[in-house]
């Protein structure tokens, strides 16, 4: 017996990232670390106001500094074929015009890209970028949200929503209205953008590029420049985090790829800190208002959120600020707005929980005041108001364990024991505060290609375009494959990261396990079909005539049920006289799902310490149960929820992004002053996962699990510090000078 | 960066010389602000005397304390046996700032000329006194909230960064220096200057000196002590205030105390009129919170920082009651 | 200058350095003007090494340190901070440039045993010293017990900081400051990690510390 039919893998098992060994050795290369021969270094310079026009550049000293190759503006550089075409926002991600890197002397915004300097190393390349000197004719400029209010417009998409009576919370019982704000919070991954380009030929490029979504990449280099998919590559095996950040086409990638048209060499451009705040996409800021009705025995009788969000001046980028606000409560009576704010600033972009997140701090903070409002338990209101089907369309649930993650949680956090008035619990000079909230997230499925191949080996390789820029999707795809093809990990091998493999969507929104997984679900299905027929067909095998139902696929071989002789996969490619075997299959999710809504749930339980004196705030525990469907890999899985948590207490309780309005200009704009959680912010975790199969969106039983532990989990945190207490901050991040005041 | 020239002396007068030869000259240790700054085109040397094969690293007893040599790092500083049992409050001063990296590569000496973390310091498109005199405070109607409510001026009011200055001045340190004109000693609450006028000057160290070493005179404040460092972030993060605070103790009545403040001024902010005023005092929270409102008398906030108003006497009172063991 | 001749000199030693410093100073003023090669002293050019990609160096200094056990004498400017020479001309890209500003960790590497942050150092400053990145803590094929450990208890997701967190995390051990999961966390505060992998990078250094990681 071979040794690794040991190790048969199957799906949830706890598996360790089949990257891994790459990633803790220094091995995993990203974007900028291919040190290509003849490689180049792009500097950026970028503007220092907030809107106007060029009125001047003089890029002369810089021309000259040494080791400079090029310094690129909208004067000279080269034509993008695409920035001239009309604008189509049919089936458009962002409604309106892209920004266009070099086009012209306009200011959109500020640490707008104006030059890249390109020269032999880095170092040359900064300082010439330092020497490039601007002079502008500025105009007045608008960058605060709240005093704009005024300013909003309905977005071209979404439109506003309601079912029953308008504001019919004004006619409860029992009310709480209130106000919630968002600040700027901005991604941060710990590599900020950076894009290596090499034009191959004069019509074929390959980018080695930070990105979530090779194929988007590779389609929007295609439209821009007017070349064709197979002279356009997009290489991202490895991508050090992006959260939603590397989703589109950003001014790095334009830059390098203008930049290497121009020197003939490959280019490298890889982003300031600084420049990341307000170039490349950030979490809009909200204005939130959310009212919420109940009976006097907390049936919800209506709830109105409305909710400003920001915009570019020339994009529409929309959130989903009040989706958990439709489906999470049954409440008969709802209406939800969103309106945006177009301001002089970069478009913003989805950042993980899209809207969910920011929606949801409103929401889950408002459902924790009407509890005390009511004089209720805030899980017992919850559970009160559980919703049997989903009340923004009345399409039943594929799949609800929400009732699970508030029991589960519930008694793994002890919430029987909190005392549930606020200020009544201490430890020490520590005011003590418990708080929960539900979280909904949608659970959805795309269209994926996959390939799978049997090797001469015996071995099998499964190919797809999608990125791993962290949730482990890698490691789970390998491990679905040797699951249904019974083969061990050692001789199972998933080949992702490259646009020049099958289709993917991008790796955002929760759906890369429902879409791509259920493609090389159905691609190693289809292989172990074709394996059969092909092996039930041949003169002479131990199979031959066997029917479908009586062959077991495992330990890399093929066998009758009940039967004792098996067949290797390599022995029967032999026998078959094949090199190998492949296998191409398109998976959608077909007209099932629009019969469903699907949706992932969780619920959080947290526990803040709140120093009584200097307002610092700690947490201190955390459960987090969560019905992500079935589980794919309970390590990567965990590890997800965990990121999540950390999210959530950077977002409830230090980041920020602060712009000088005056100016227009972000002035936290690096890591020591925009505050992201430090390992000191974090306490231990527990994470239940309930791993109950849905039966709907995909064969694998799977719902994403990436963002649905973020939803709430701030307002968790409020509210929590308000139980502790007894203050309610409406007003993120939550922070000792907020507190102490 | 700009280029610049490297020069690395073995001995303290080339160092010195080497320095005065060159306007543009500055001498480098650990490095760890001046080559951020050096990143941001915040500062711009032309030439660099790299100080670190001069002998000053040693950390040693002396007749009347210690003597920790500029180029000690922090961490070993606050590592080190002596620091840690006779200056606790050194110690933890120095461990609560930056990350053990930083700590490693910081010298005692560049945390002394450390600059403001204010962000208009920071950002060249930006205007700042301190960076470009004459150009204007952008903190006095910007974002302020991390800024001075003591010893401001209208042309600056940014905060000192360091930690371990704080510990230093509540301790009465000496810090001796050297330069053109010979060996000096500056009493550590000289060291640092108020904006007043001419906020482009963090310390009073003249020109072409060379701190040598820091001495610690001996004290009975070795066991009632707290560093109490506020900030949002647990770990990692700038001040929003801090307070050293070392009492003597008899028996229940204090017999003297020390008391300091960091985040709240130009330079690190020692309370003598507060520490005065706790000595013969009785420990308990009523005589902490006294303190804590005299130790606040002058203060005066702005758009942004109002919360350090009540903040910074919440903290003092919350040191002393740690120090004191009242908490 | 009397003293110095005492001084150690980085740039190339002569009797008449004095004049050549000299020559030096105008030349910075005046750099920005003129191509680089026109001035630089005779003798420069010699130094480059095979694996520099680039074959003009501008203001190069003569340094030699080790990194990872092997000797290297590279020609650097001034201003080239080790992360970016280990990044961009050595090709030891496991060192990772999260903010160039040392308030990520990203760039941790030991030097003489120490953890430092290797945006924040001028490879002149070196001279003479120990280095050792990621690539050079396992031993051949054998990697070492953090690297072990993080791949069990999954400390990294997208695996950016990792090197970092895992040079800090031997370090953290080998001062002592592992002691506890909150001295652990405290020690550890100085290297960021967005994707959140905190609680299990935690959980490997205490694997390492009671005794190494197995399975």
């Amino acid at each position: 017996m071979e040794k690794a039919s040991l190790q048969q893998i199957q799906i949830g098992d706890p598996l360790n990232r089949v990257e891994g060994q790459l990633k803790v050795t220094g091995k995993a290369k990203y974007a900028a670390e291919y040190n290509l021969s003849g490689v180049t270094f792009g500097v950026m310079v970028t503007s220092t106001i907030a809107k106007g026009r060029i009125k001047s550049m003089d890029t002369k000293l810089a021309k000259k500094a040494p080791g400079v190759l090029a310094v690129i503006t909208h004067k000279n550089a080269p034509e993008v074929p695409g920035y001239k075409a009309a604008v189509n926002n049919e089936g458009a991600r962002v409604y309106g015009q892209e920004f266009r890197l070099f086009y012209d002397d306009q200011i959109h915004h500020n640490y707008q890209p104006i030059a890249l300097v390109v020269a032999d190393t880095l170092a040359r390349a900064n300082e010439a970028a330092s020497m490039v000197k601007v002079q502008y004719e500025q105009e007045t400029h608008h960058t605060d949200i709240s005093r704009n209010l005024d300013q909003a417009i309905q977005p071209a998409r979404p439109e506003d929503y309601s079912r029953g009576e308008e504001d019919a919370y004004l006619t409860a019982p029992v009310k709480v209205v209130h106000e919630y704000h968002t600040p700027i919070q901005v991604h941060n991954p710990m590599e900020t953008h950076a894009t290596t380009a090499v034009w191959e030929a004069d019509n074929k490029i390959t980018v080695y590029n930070k990105t979530q979504a090779t194929k988007i990449s590779q389609q929007e280099i295609m439209k821009a420049f007017d070349l064709k998919e197979e002279n356009v590559q997009a290489h991202s095996p490895f991508v050090g985090g992006a959260f939603g950040s590397s989703s589109r086409l950003w001014p790095q990638e334009m830059a390098a790829i203008l930049g290497a048209k121009v020197v003939g060499r490959p280019v490298q451009v890889v982003l300031k800190r600084d420049q990341v705040f307000n170039m490349v996409g950030y979490r809009p800021p909200s204005r939130q208002k959310v009212g919420i009705g109940a009976s006097a025995e907390g049936k919800l009788i209506g709830i109105t959120h409305e909710g400003y969000g920001i915009t570019s001046r020339y994009e529409q980028f929309t959130e989903r600020m009040m989706d958990p606000t439709k489906s999470m409560y049954h409440c008969p009576n709802l209406n939800a707005k969103y309106r945006l704010v177009p301001l002089d600033m970069s478009t913003p972009c989805w950042t993980r929980g899209p809207g969910e997140t920011s929606g949801s701090f409103a929401l889950e903070s408002a459902m924790d005041e009407l509890a005390y409002a009511l004089n209720m338990d805030p899980l017992s209101l919850r559970m009160k108001n559980y919703a049997d089907k989903d009340p923004e369309n009345e399409l039943p649930w594929s799949s609800n364990y929400l009732k699970e993650c508030y029991k589960q949680g519930a008694e793994r956090f002890g919430w029987q024991k909190r005392n549930p008035t606020p200020r009544s619990m201490r430890s020490g000079e520590w005011q003590v505060g418990m708080g929960m909230a539900s979280g909904i997230y949608k659970a959805v499925r795309d269209r994926a290609v996959a390939r799978a191949k049997l090797l001469s080996d015996g071995s099998v390789l499964v190919q797809s375009a999608v990125a791993d820029v962290g949730p482990g999707s890698a490691t789970i795809f390998t491990q679905i494959a040797a699951d249904v093809m019974g083969t061990s990990i050692e001789k199972t091998r998933f080949e992702w990261g490259d646009s020049s493999l099958p289709h993917a969507p991008g790796q955002f929104g929760s759906h890369t396990t429902a879409s791509v997984g259920s493609a090389v679900y159905d691609v190693c299905t289809a292989l172990k079909q074709k394996i059969q027929e092909l092996a039930v067909n041949q003169k002479g095998s131990s199979l031959q005539g066997a029917q479908a139902t009586n062959v077991v696929f495992e330990n890399a071989s093929i066998r009758l049920k009940n039967g004792t002789t098996s067949l290797t996969y390599s022995d029967f490619l032999q026998q078959q006289q094949l090199p190998s075997l492949e296998v191409i299959k398109e998976s959608d999710g077909g007209p099932l799902l629009e019969k469903y809504s699907g949706k992932s749930f969780c619920a959080n339980f947290v526990e803040v310490r709140v120093h009584s004196v200097t307002g610092e705030v700690r947490v201190q525990r955390v459960v987090s149960a969560v019905d992500a469907g079935k589980i794919m890999n309970h390590k990567t899985a965990q590890s997800q929820v965990y990121g999540a948590v950390v999210w959530g207490i950077g977002i409830a309780l230090m980041e920020e992004g602060l712009i000088d309005h005056r100016y227009g200009r972000h002035v936290n704009n690096d890591l020591a002053e925009y505050h992201v959680p430090v390992h000191a912010d974090v306490p231990d975790i527990e994470v239940i996962l309930i791993d109950k199969e849905d039966p709907v969106i995909d064969p694998m039983g799977a719902k994403g699990i990436g963002e649905i532990p973020l939803v709430g989990f701030t307002a968790a945190i409020a509210n929590a510090v308000y139980h502790a207490t007894g203050q309610r901050i409406r007003n993120l991040p939550i922070t000792p000078a907020k507190l102490i005041s | 960066m700009k280029n610049f020239q490297y020069v690395r002396p073995t001995q303290q007068q080339a160092a010195l010389e080497t320095l005065a030869q060159d306007d543009k000259a500055m001498f480098i240790a650990g490095g760890t602000n001046l080559i951020d700054l050096m990143k941001r085109n915040v500062v711009l040397p032309e030439k660099l005397v790299d100080i670190n094969r001069l002998p000053l690293r040693k950390i040693e007893p002396t007749s009347k304390g210690v003597r920790i040599g500029a180029l000690a790092s922090n961490s070993e500083v606050a590592e080190h046996p002596l620091i840690r049992e006779k200056f606790p409050l050194l110690s933890q001063a120095l461990i609560s700032g930056a990350s053990a990296q930083l700590r490693n590569m910081a010298t005692v000496g560049g945390n002394m000329m450390q600059r403001t973390r204010c962000y208009y310091f920071y950002d060249a498109a930006l205007p700042c006194n301190k960076r470009q005199p004459g150009s204007g405070c952008g903190a006095l109607q910007g974002i302020n909230s991390k800024h001075a409510i003591f010893g401001f001026s209208d042309k600056c009011i940014a905060v000192h960064p360091s930690d371990m200055c704080v510990a230093l001045v509540a301790l009465e340190a000496t810090v001796l220096v050297t330069g053109p004109k010979g060996e000096r000693q500056v009493p550590f609450k000289d060291f640092h200057r108020l904006p007043g006028e001419h906020p482009e000057r963090d310390t009073n160290l003249e020109k072409n000196e060379l701190i040598l070493a820091v001495d610690i005179p001996a004290s009975s404040f070795t066991q009632n002590v707290h560093y109490l460092k506020v900030r949002e972030r647990a770990s990692y993060a700038f001040a929003l205030v801090s307070v050293a605070a070392a009492l003597d103790l008899d028996k229940g009545t204090i017999r003297n105390a020390r008391l300091a403040m960091g985040g709240v001024a130009h330079k690190p902010w020692r309370l003598m009129e507060a520490e005065k005023a706790l000595v013969g005092k009785p420990v308990s929270e009523e005589t902490f919170q006294q303190t804590a409102a005299l130790a606040m008398q002058g203060a005066k906030a702005f758009e942004h920082n109002a919360y350090k108003l009540k903040l910074a006497p919440n903290a003092i009172t919350q040191a002393l009651k740690t120090a004191a063991g009242l908490s | 200058m009397a003293d110095e001749g005492k001084s150690e000199m980085t740039l190339p030693a002569s009797d008449d350095h004095k004049k050549y410093n000299e020559t030096r100073r105008t030349f910075l003023k005046q750099s920005s003007l003129l191509t680089a090669v026109a001035l630089t002293p005779p003798g420069m050019l010699q130094i480059v090494e095979l694996e520099e990609k680039v074959d003009e160096q501008f203001e190069s200094v003569k340094v030699t340190l080790e990194i990872n056990g092997e000797t290297k004498e590279l020609s650097v400017e001034p201003r080239e901070t080790l992360l970016d020479l280990l990044r961009e001309r050595l090709d030891l890209t496991g060192t990772k440039k999260g903010c160039d500003y040392g308030q990520c960790g990203a760039c941790t590497v030991h030097v003489d045993g120490q953890r430092i942050n290797a945006c924040l150092a001028f490879v002149i400053m070196q001279e003479g010293k120990k280095i050792t990145t990621i690539e050079g803590l396992s031993k051949g094929a054998t990697l070492h017990p953090m690297q072990e450990a993080f791949m069990k208890h999954d400390g990294f997701q997208c695996g950016y900081c990792t090197p970092g967190q895992i040079m800090s995390a031997v370090a953290c051990i080998q001062e002592g400051h592992a002691n506890s999961k909150e001295e652990i966390r405290e020690y550890m505060s100085g290297n960021l990690c967005r994707c959140g992998a905190y609680p299990n990078i935690v959980k490997a250094i205490e694997e390492v510390k009671n005794g190494g990681a197995k399975g």
